[in-house]
């Protein structure tokens, strides 16, 4: 273990999941719950100076309330070097099962790099079957696919084709599944609410308003860089 | 038989959803198939200021170290997702769980505040359960109340199987065991229980007394049913605050929550005995914790918790005997640790610049104290004990601290006041002002700002004040808009609380049991939530009454006579009645009692026990 000076920049990169009930908390809830949880494992914590001193967290792409992801990112500063391993396993000691850390390591990168996300969605919709299924492919692999979205300057109808770098759906049993990559880019970050959205306005999935009876699930599987080889 | 897994898409569909997911660091979970008695730990109101409650966070861990008992925690759900849940015939479920309260054994209440009663009921029904207990039958689980609202638990009796009285950490034990002994001899039911659970001191049953009324709607007597079956209750205390059950553990909630920090129970009871407050009455006999059981649980609490604040708890945290050693003991390493203490509750007259400074935090520009009356005369018939002298000392230690916010309690409607109080009221903010300005310029922090913030005297049981009146909604619009008048500096901000809810809150706290009827109408007509303002409904409330022949005003402006039997004497809360009377004697003469460090007033709490450096 070497020491070094409290200024310096020691980050840790941890990869993380956020599954199962956890899709419910929101980005801002996770920051909480993460200082808690770095100050519990004991890691040596560097603090910002000033009136106020915190511990320096850094997350990627945020994630929205209602998807489940496999591939979450933060940086923590720390004052020390220390082991990558026994870093991991004091975190995962201090966070339940919907939530563990499946990597740690010093990063050589830096988050803006990341430029690709894959997501898994499951539909579960009235009538789903083959034809369905063919129906939400044709709209995702169509020039453009224009939805509503909102904007700095309000709702615009905007073209989300260019954000999808590739998207397919199949029917898987009673469902229609969809595997999607699309943009991670702050500037043009695509929010995998919209490709549904998209279904539901152009192929009228999910119409049933008994929402007990319909319904999706997200999830973020993976990250990539620039030529989709996976962000480390 | 419903799913009792909330779906999905309603999760997506409803405001804060983190509320309803349990699965928080820290929760409890049990082998249902291996525990003897489940309990859930219902609080009457959202899962942000349920999470919050000190009472909740001990007793689940008291009632979970007990291995044959699984506690789960169940919260009042917002009105989004009851909507939902009336739409999908969703039940109330326990948040570790997610089963249903069906599948409970007991289901405790921990009643907080008397306009958390509707709430509490609704719970009930969502749960799908009679809201009277005498339509309860064997499958129902036992319903329970407890929590500061209970000393007078007469206003509910008609809901609740069985009634704690007093501190919950011994006696829920005690109720649970006998339950599980029951079962296994095989000589269970709701009736037998309730009649065995009656002879364990602090446990009421409401079922088991009848109460007569004379011809002017007094009380005539309350009569138990049967021999065996205590005439008077006692409440429970919890002796040696040393050996209390603490937890060493708190859940962890993932969304944010009103007291999202350590909270360290420092004392119970109160040394002062301020005439309007219940809390400094019902708490007795004083009990205090040693530094060293206290700094062992706040180490504790932040190894397992990562909070980097904690929180001091106690009626006034100033007359904690070592209060010094504590908090020195406690910065030997919190400062390090980049934790915080944050000490609420702190008295004018022992505000000083070396506790300002321990307890210095650059996240508040503000701080509050409570003079609660505006004159010095006012303030010794309330016995409040602090000067004008004390306030103004303390508010420029403050402003030199940095502190620009400062914010003054006060009450309206106290017993003799007259509009001279009202209106020192407003002089005292004046001059808070005025010391501000003392300060040579250079001195003073930017941007100063007094609120006073005045609520309404609501006569509570078990204080000297018991028997007087509440004023009426019309004298008490009267006194705030004289207020409001009053106030000439701009650097000034008023703000009261709301006459009809203080009203409501009298009728609820004051009350006997045939406002059940009343209560039982409200909830039926859609009452939940009355603690928030957007859902507070007065006229329902009053068409409430209006419906079951009940006039609110014999509970609030009539006052009760000094002879009656009172709603609540069917409780022992240690304090004696004639003490009381005493002490209501003394408010009316102007005169005040000393603290219990200073001289011994024998209140009659000391005959309940407890380890303390005062009682004899």
């Amino acid at each position: 273990m070497v020491q070094v000076d409290a200024n310096s920049k020691i980050a840790l990169r941890i990869k993380f999941k956020k599954t199962g009930k956890l899709q419910y908390i929101s980005h801002l809830d996770l920051v909480r719950t993460m200082h808690k949880i770095i100050i519990r494992a004991k890691l040596p914590i560097w603090y910002t100076e000033g009136f106020n001193p915190k511990p320096k967290m850094v997350f990627a792409a945020p994630l929205s309330i209602g998807t489940e992801s496999f591939s979450e990112f933060m940086d923590v500063r720390l004052t020390e070097r220390i082991d990558t391993a026994e870093a991991m396993r004091a975190l995962n000691a201090n966070m339940t099962d919907e939530m563990q850390v499946t990597e740690a390591y010093y990063p050589e990168t830096k988050f803006t790099e990341m430029r690709w996300l894959s997501y898994t969605m499951l539909i579960k919709t009235d009538n789903a079957d083959k034809s369905l299924a063919e129906a939400c492919d044709n709209v995702l692999n169509s020039e453009k696919i224009e939805v509503l979205k909102n904007t700095k300057s309000g709702e615009a109808l905007v073209d989300i084709k260019p954000l999808i770098r590739s998207a397919s759906a199949v029917l898987d049993g009673e469902n229609i599944r969809i595997s999607a990559v699309l943009s991670s880019d702050p500037s043009t970050f695509l929010n995998p609410e919209y490709v549904i959205k998209a279904l539901r306005e152009k192929v009228g999935i999910i119409s049933n308003p008994d929402c007990t009876k319909e319904g999706y699930s997200i999830i973020r599987e993976n990250s990539f860089f620039e030529d989709m080889s996976a962000f480390k | 038989m419903h799913n009792s897994k909330i779906p999905s898409s309603v999760l997506k569909s409803v405001q804060k959803p983190g509320r309803y997911i349990g699965g928080e660091y820290n929760s409890v979970i049990k082998d249902k198939n291996k525990v003897k008695c489940r309990f859930a730990f219902a609080f009457p109101d959202t899962y942000e200021i349920g999470m919050s409650n000190l009472g909740v966070r001990i007793l689940y861990d008291t009632i979970n170290a007990h291995k044959n008992i699984w506690c789960e925690r169940v919260y009042a759900p917002w009105t989004d997702m009851q909507e939902k849940m009336r739409q999908y015939e969703i039940p109330l479920t326990a948040q570790e769980s997610g089963d249903p309260l069906s599948a409970f054994d007991m289901v405790a209440f921990s009643l907080q505040y008397e306009l958390c009663y509707t709430t509490a009921l609704a719970m009930i029904k969502m749960a799908g359960f009679p809201l009277l207990s005498k339509d309860r039958g064997e499958d129902t689980p036992i319903i329970v109340g407890g929590g500061p609202c209970v000393y007078n638990p007469e206003p509910i009796a008609d809901f609740f199987d069985l009634i704690n009285i007093g501190e919950g950490e011994e006696v829920l034990l005690e109720i649970c065991d006998l339950y599980i002994k029951m079962k296994e001899e095989g000589s269970y039911s709701r009736a037998a229980f309730l009649r065995e659970a009656s002879h364990i001191e602090g446990v009421y049953i409401p079922s088991l007394y009848d109460v007569t009324y004379n011809d002017d709607g007094t009380i005539k007597e309350y009569k138990p049913l049967y021999e065996d079956v205590p005439t008077k209750i006692r409440k429970r205390i919890v002796a040696d605050m040393d050996k209390a059950p603490y937890p060493e553990k708190l859940v962890m909630p993932y969304i944010e929550t009103v007291h999202d920090r350590i909270v360290l129970e420092v004392y119970r009871g109160c040394i002062r005995g301020c005439r309007f407050c219940q809390a400094g009455m019902v708490y007795r006999p004083i009990r205090e914790k040693s530094p060293e059981t206290l700094c062992k649980q706040a180490k504790c609490l932040f190894d397992n918790t990562g909070y980097d604040e904690i929180s001091l708890i106690s009626l006034s945290i100033s007359d904690y005997s070592e209060l010094p050693k504590l908090t020195d003991d406690l910065l030997s390493w919190t400062d390090e640790a980049h934790v915080s203490l944050s000490l609420p509750s702190l008295r004018i007259d022992s505000f000083s610049e070396e506790l300002m400074q321990k307890v210095s935090s650059v996240r508040t520009g503000g701080i509050t104290f409570a003079p609660e009356a505006g004159t010095q005369r006012l303030r010794d018939v309330i016995n409040k004990n602090v000067t004008e002298e004390d306030l103004m000392r303390s508010v420029g230690i403050a402003f030199r601290g940095g502190k620009s916010n400062i914010k003054l309690y006060f009450m309206n409607g106290l017993p003799t006041e007259t509009l001279d109080d009202i209106k020192g009221i407003a002089e005292l903010a004046t001059k808070v002002v005025g010391e501000y300005f003392k300060l040579p310029k250079p001195e003073r922090p930017k941007g100063i700002g007094v609120t006073i913030s005045v609520s309404c005297f609501v006569p509570k049981p078990f204080t000297p004040f018991q028997w007087e009146k509440q004023d009426s909604y019309e004298l008490l619009m009267e006194k705030q808009a004289y207020l409001r008048d009053c106030i000439t500096d701009r650097r000034v901000r008023y703000t009261y609380h709301e006459a009809k809810v203080s009203f409501i809150e009298a009728v609820l706290a004051r009350g006997d049991r045939r406002l059940a009827p009343a209560i039982l109408y409200a909830v039926e007509n859609g009452a939940i939530f009355d603690a928030w303002d957007e859902y507070f409904d007065y006229d329902r409330w009053i068409s409430a009454f209006e419906a079951c022949g009940i006039d609110p005003a014999f509970y609030t402006t009539r006052g009760f006579g000094l002879d009656e039997i009172l709603p609540w004497d069917i409780i022992d809360i240690g304090v004696t009645k004639a003490f009381l009377r005493r002490e209501r004697d003394k408010a009316y003469k102007g005169e005040t009692t000393p603290s219990c460090a200073e001289k011994c007033s024998g209140c009659g709490a000391n005959k309940l026990g407890g380890k303390n450096r005062w009682c004899k």
